[in-house]
């Protein structure tokens, strides 16, 4: 489900401002780190789950805004770069601030411990961040369907040129846009930290696996990068079953076959 | 012209003098890398965020076969081009189909893939350790031990690479990729197949990639899992860049400037990648031929400064 | 007997018909328009024609050849080149690289691919400088593609096309986007061409239609609806419905 949540912000980028944006994974970190902080300081997980995705948001406006707008006239190449650039930097600034060695958060009291679902017993905050995850995947998904601007949206997925030509300001939409894919990516990194811990190089691994999602889905195809993501996380904690080691590179693997003989994504239409 | 060609010589002739020999010999190994990776990024326009996969594949190929069957060093180079060239035409195949966004995130899959085969490969490849034990074979009687020997056989295949890929852009094949990366559709209009084009690029690319990777073996004597990492795919990309992606010298000079302070600056700092990351920035924002372009810019400001002087 | 001819092409993108059952033949040496409204499917006719799209029916032949289905980088190997509408040349390019490239794709023999210097290949540079010297960029020749003025592009748009020494030339609007002056420029290069090439012409100025033509079709909704000599047509009224009257200038 986290998988889903990650390949929505970037599919969205990806559909909207048509580059693969590198620093998503770090973005992704940046929300798990922030969180453990504004733990620490208000002592309330709820608090930080609810702030630290935010912080993420306005850094991603901060980027769209100091960096990428001032690259549109220099070509998607240039602002693809950029946050790649950006994504050293985000990744190296994290050790700065935050120290080389992992750290560890633990859930808020009332989610430790497992729940018996009958057939198996799951930890609690699992599935609290199944659930919210869920909520957020469909909840972006209703806004994206069910509202005047999230219409305008996929139409910029679409075509970005009759967007504009309709006299919506192109460069707000892009502005938006990014700012929402940071903040998925944010809480995803928020609602990450209790379950596996954090390290400097956990923006790349995820990094990886959205880019997976989003190519199976289909480029920009938002419903497509749910689906994506879903079969990923699924498909991972099976394979993680039988064999552990091999989980991450069948990943990529899958990938690979699928663009091989299916080239537009499972579902795209390209 | 001649007088870059002097000024690469003499580099290659002083910089033993100012850094230790394997310094001196990574840089010219990375240079030769990135003069395959510029190929497809400045001169075709394919941004491929994937080139360690050849490097790596090389790398572990002709290390292997010269860690167990004690091949010559010839051999060895020829296998380690052979399988960069070979790699690159696999993944090139898939990637070339694609464009666009599509491309860049297929590269960087398709070297997270074999990153991670690497990893779990650990028989083969020595997993997160690498695979160490890889010698520098005798060449008639020459010991390649010797760091100084070894620096200037490196960078005689360096100064033969750079005369190779000076030749090649030169070529009708260097105006053809120009005009692809320039105008996709009328390239095509024109009578050239793109995709094929694009494909034998990354084949050329690959090859140099894997001369680097069997050099860079046969340097430290292990291939190390970072080899074929997708962090070694930024780096030559992040030095090609800075060093000015639009001209044949720019991933030289990358090269220089991106192993020397990263030996130099990380022993002061270990945050270094951050100024790497924040050079790169600069250099995407403000000054996209990288140093190249500030160099030019440099002399032109200066031409004029002078004329200015003596006008008044 | 026809160089180039087309029986029945149609082209539908779903439920559009952009092309629909187009049957045309263009004699050899002449010039031939084709004109009609905006969306009239003109463009995406001569998509049809250089391979850039497939059919959905309908035949293609070139010197009594059937070509259909010929992928678009093999369209300027059979000697039919193309210019477009909207300029694509090879910005950072120099003029002369613009035109040699071009030039190389149509030599036989592609031997020194990988190595040979531009300038060893005389009888391409000289090619490619007659390209320019036709369409009057001749002193240009080392500027940068990006550097020159937009009309001289279009110029340029042409001497590419120009540069593969095709039998056909597809011109596509040439005088896109031009002033009067460079527009009437146009018109007289067109005309040096005329004779040396078979020409197929979509323009929608009226009086460089008339002025060089010697045979126009007319297209509307994806449709020929009437063909003949400048002046059947200019009486025709059919087309006179087609363009409401009036007369794009």
């Amino acid at each position: 489900m986290l998988y889903a949540l990650m390949g929505l912000g970037l599919a969205l980028i990806a559909g909207i401002l048509n580059i693969p944006n590198f620093a998503h994974g770090a973005l992704f970190a940046v929300g798990a780190y922030l969180t453990v902080t504004a733990i620490g300081a208000f002592g309330n997980f709820w608090l930080a789950l609810a702030l630290a995705p935010v912080g993420v948001a306005l850094l991603g406006l901060l980027i769209e805004y100091l960096g990428i707008r001032r690259l549109y006239a220099a070509g998607h190449d240039y602002q693809l770069l950029f946050t790649f650039g950006l994504s050293l930097i985000l990744a190296e600034a994290i050790i700065l601030v935050w120290g080389p060695v992992g750290i560890s958060q633990l859930p808020p009291p009332v989610l430790r411990g497992s729940v018996d679902l009958g057939f198996t017993i799951y930890p609690k905050y699992r599935l609290f961040v199944m659930s919210a995850a869920g909520l957020l995947v469909v909840g972006t998904w209703l806004f994206l369907e069910k509202t005047r601007y999230g219409a305008i949206m996929r139409a910029g997925i679409e075509n970005r040129e009759m967007v504009s030509l309709l006299g919506i300001d192109i460069h707000r939409l892009f502005t938006v846009a990014f700012a929402l894919g940071a903040y998925l990516a944010g809480i995803a990194g928020a609602l990450t930290a209790p379950i596996r811990g954090l390290s400097p190089g956990m923006g790349v691994d995820m990094l990886g696996i959205a880019f997976v999602v989003v190519a199976l889905g289909g480029m920009g195809n938002i419903l497509g990068a749910i689906a994506a993501g879903l079969l990923i996380g699924v498909a991972q904690a099976v394979v993680a079953a039988y064999w552990t080691e091999a989980s991450v590179a069948v990943i990529y693997l899958v990938m690979a076959a699928v663009l091989v003989f299916r080239p537009q994504g499972l579902f795209g239409t390209r | 012209m001649k007088l870059r060609i002097a000024a690469v010589l003499t580099a290659v002739f002083v910089l033993p003098l100012l850094v230790r020999p394997a310094i001196a010999t990574e840089i010219w190994i990375f240079a030769i890398f990135g003069l395959g990776a510029n190929l497809l990024i400045g001169y075709t326009g394919l941004l491929s965020f994937g080139q360690a996969t050849f490097f790596g594949s090389a790398a572990y190929v002709a290390g292997y076969v010269l860690k167990y069957y004690g091949l010559s060093v010839f051999a060895a180079l020829g296998i380690g081009i052979g399988v960069g060239a070979v790699s690159a035409a696999a993944v090139g195949y898939l990637c070339v189909q694609r464009s666009g966004i599509y491309f860049i995130m297929l590269t960087f899959a398709l070297n997270q893939l074999f990153y991670f085969v690497a990893y779990q490969w650990t028989s083969v490849t020595g997993g997160e350790d690498g695979m160490p034990g890889i010698p520098r074979p005798v060449i008639a009687g020459l010991d390649f031990k010797s760091p100084l020997l070894y620096y200037a056989f490196v960078s005689a295949l360096f100064l033969a690479s750079l005369w190779a890929m000076q030749r090649l852009v030169g070529s009708p094949l260097g105006k053809i990729l120009q005009a692809i990366r320039e105008n996709e559709l009328r390239a095509a209009a024109v009578g050239y197949d793109v995709a094929r084009f694009k494909l034998l690029a990354f084949v050329i690319a690959g090859a140099f990639s894997g001369l680097a990777g069997v050099l860079y073996a046969m340097l430290f004597g292990i291939v190390p899992l970072e080899a074929i990492s997708f962090v070694f795919s930024g780096n030559v990309v992040f030095a090609t860049l800075i060093g000015g992606s639009g001209s044949l010298y720019g991933p030289v000079i990358g090269a220089v400037v991106f192993i020397w302070l990263s030996e130099s600056v990380s022993v002061l700092w270990e945050r270094w990648p951050l100024l790497l990351g924040v050079a790169f920035v600069i250099v995407v924002l403000f000054l996209r031929g990288g140093v190249v372009e500030a160099w030019s810019r440099f002399i032109a400001w200066r031409m004029r400064w002078r004329s200015s002087k003596r006008a008044a | 007997m026809a160089l180039l001819e087309t029986r029945g092409l149609s082209k539908s993108f779903g439920a559009l018909a952009a092309v629909d059952n187009v049957s045309l033949a263009v004699q050899p040496g002449t010039l031939h328009s084709i004109i009609g409204p905006n969306g009239a499917g003109k463009t995406t006719f001569f998509n049809l024609l250089t391979g850039t799209f497939a059919p959905t029916a309908g035949d293609i032949f070139f010197d009594q050849k059937r070509i259909t289905g010929t992928p678009a980088h093999r369209v300027a190997h059979l000697g039919i080149a193309r210019s477009f509408q909207r300029t694509n040349v090879f910005p950072a390019l120099s003029l002369l690289d613009n035109v040699w490239v071009a030039a190389f794709a149509r030599r036989p023999s592609w031997s020194g691919l990988l190595w040979r210097r531009a300038e060893r290949y005389p009888e391409l540079v000289e090619r490619a400088r007659q390209a320019l010297a036709d369409v009057g960029l001749a002193e240009k020749s080392h500027h940068l593609a990006r550097a020159i003025s937009h009309g001289e592009q279009r110029q340029l748009e042409l001497a590419i096309a120009l540069a593969a020494s095709p039998r056909v030339l597809l011109l596509d609007e040439p005088a896109a986007g031009l002033s009067p002056e460079e527009s009437r420029r146009m018109v007289a290069l067109v005309r040096t061409l005329k004779g040396r090439y078979t020409i197929v012409l979509i323009e929608h100025k009226m009086d460089i239609i008339m002025s060089v033509s010697d045979r126009i079709s007319v297209m509307h909704f994806g449709r020929l609806i009437a063909e003949g000599s400048p002046s059947e047509i200019q009486r025709n009224p059919e087309v006179r419905r087609a363009y409401l009257g009036g007369v794009a200038a």
